[in-house]
């Protein structure tokens, strides 16, 4: 979680959906009616970044300024769906950087049970993802639709499963390089 | 539900931060493009524009309190402030993080002996490094700092006249290789000697007295 890191940026800029608690002059832009005002109670989606600062920032002053709801890619019936069989989804459709999302989610809302179900949708991924990464047709066979639907981060563990295991068989004098 | 997604249309209505967004989509597809495509210059004059646009909102908005501002008196304007605020700093993050994907381009490019800028100047060449449209790649800031960010790298080179910093790692497998001019690139002093290279010549050179100018561009290696 650096400053710079791309990924974190484009992390913090997907949505979740906020309610305003008080009435805020000439802040209708966000809602895509600039010059408006916002009135008490209005549900925007809001970035990440502005919806978190606005909710904390709440608790330091006098009064809140914005409650947070779950986002739809870690609703209830996301979370039933995972618990059935966590490999038929398509996670990237839900949130590009759904692990990242969950990440900063969870520091927000005290949710033990979503701990367990998405460690346990991450580890039963991680080994289909290592299986199709170490299968020369895994990225043209049957599993095209389930490598389309990973997140970044499954992504990137897909492509530092396939790249690994080529080099091995470099290294082991099975292939050549280039 | 009410969304600003919905309403995609609605051109003046654009949420702050969504260029900022714009620009980091382009850094995240530079990381894994082996060139650098071009300096969206457009984007980020827009993204400072907007800067500049919320700094005027804030200022016109503390104006009727006269320094003497109290957020916990006046809740609202204490929360479009910090919306202000924090799209300000949303956008100098993305603008920064932008242009650090890109300068650590240009010093990998530095690194691997790719000068950019000569090949901007040889557009017509068969090899390029850039984007499709004939004009720079470059930001002209870009330009200046690829060419000291080289001259430093040359200058701490330069320390150690033994060993090639920027040399690769691999061991060669012959210590001699045949290479073919591509274009003229004058006398150049090796441990046996002079060697005159002049185009379409071919010769049988060691292979350490050649990489850099392999590199280059003015050398082709034969297998």
């Amino acid at each position: 979680m650096s400053y710079y890191d791309i990924d974190s940026i484009l992390t913090d800029s997907q949505k979740l959906p906020c309610t305003f608690e008080l009435e805020v002059p000439g802040l209708g832009i966000l809602e895509g009616n600039a010059g408006e005002d916002i009135k008490a109670g209005t549900r925007i989606d809001l970035p990440l970044w502005l919806g978190e600062m606005l909710s904390i920032g709440a608790r330091l002053g006098t009064s809140r300024l914005v409650t947070l709801d779950m986002p739809d890619a870690l609703s209830e019936r996301v979370m039933n769906a995972l618990k059935a069989d966590p490999r038929t989804l398509d996670l990237r459709a839900l949130a590009p950087h759904f692990y990242n999302l969950s990440e900063r989610i969870l520091e927000l809302f005290e949710e033990e049970e979503m701990v367990d179900v998405l460690t346990d949708t991450f580890k039963k991924r991680a080994a289909e993802i290592a299986d199709h990464a170490h299968n020369s047709r895994g990225a043209v066979g049957d599993g095209v639709d389930f490598l389309r639907g990973l997140d970044e981060t499954e992504r990137q563990l897909f492509r530092a499963a396939h790249d690994r295991a080529k080099e091995m068989r470099i290294w082991s004098g099975e292939a050549r390089r280039k | 539900m009410a969304s600003s997604r919905d309403s995609p249309s609605d051109r003046a209505a654009t949420m702050y931060g969504e260029l900022g967004n714009k620009l980091v989509q382009h850094a995240k597809r530079t990381q894994s493009l082996a060139h650098l495509p071009p300096y969206q210059t457009e984007i980020v004059r827009a993204v400072t524009r907007e800067v500049r646009d919320l700094d005027r909102d804030v200022t016109r908005l503390l104006e009727p309190f006269e320094g003497a501002f109290n957020p916990s008196a006046d809740p609202a304007i204490a929360c479009a402030l910090l919306v202000d605020h924090l799209c300000m700093r949303r956008n100098k993050r993305c603008l920064l993080a932008y242009h650090r994907v890109r300068t650590e381009k240009l010093e990998e490019l530095c690194w691997t002996g790719v000068d950019i800028l000569e090949q901007q100047q040889h557009m017509d060449g068969t090899q390029t490094a850039l984007g499709p449209n004939g004009h720079s790649s470059l930001s002209p800031e870009e330009e200046e700092y690829f060419r000291q960010y080289g001259d430093l790298l040359a200058a701490y080179k330069g320390q150690w006249t033994d060993v090639d910093l920027t040399g690769t790692l691999e061991p060669p497998k012959d210590l001699f290789i045949d290479v073919r001019v591509l274009k003229d690139a004058g006398e150049i002093q090796t441990e046996y000697g002079v060697i005159n290279l002049t185009k379409n010549s071919q010769l049988y050179v060691r292979q350490g007295d050649v990489e850099r100018l392999i590199a280059q561009g003015f050398l082709e290696r034969l297998t």
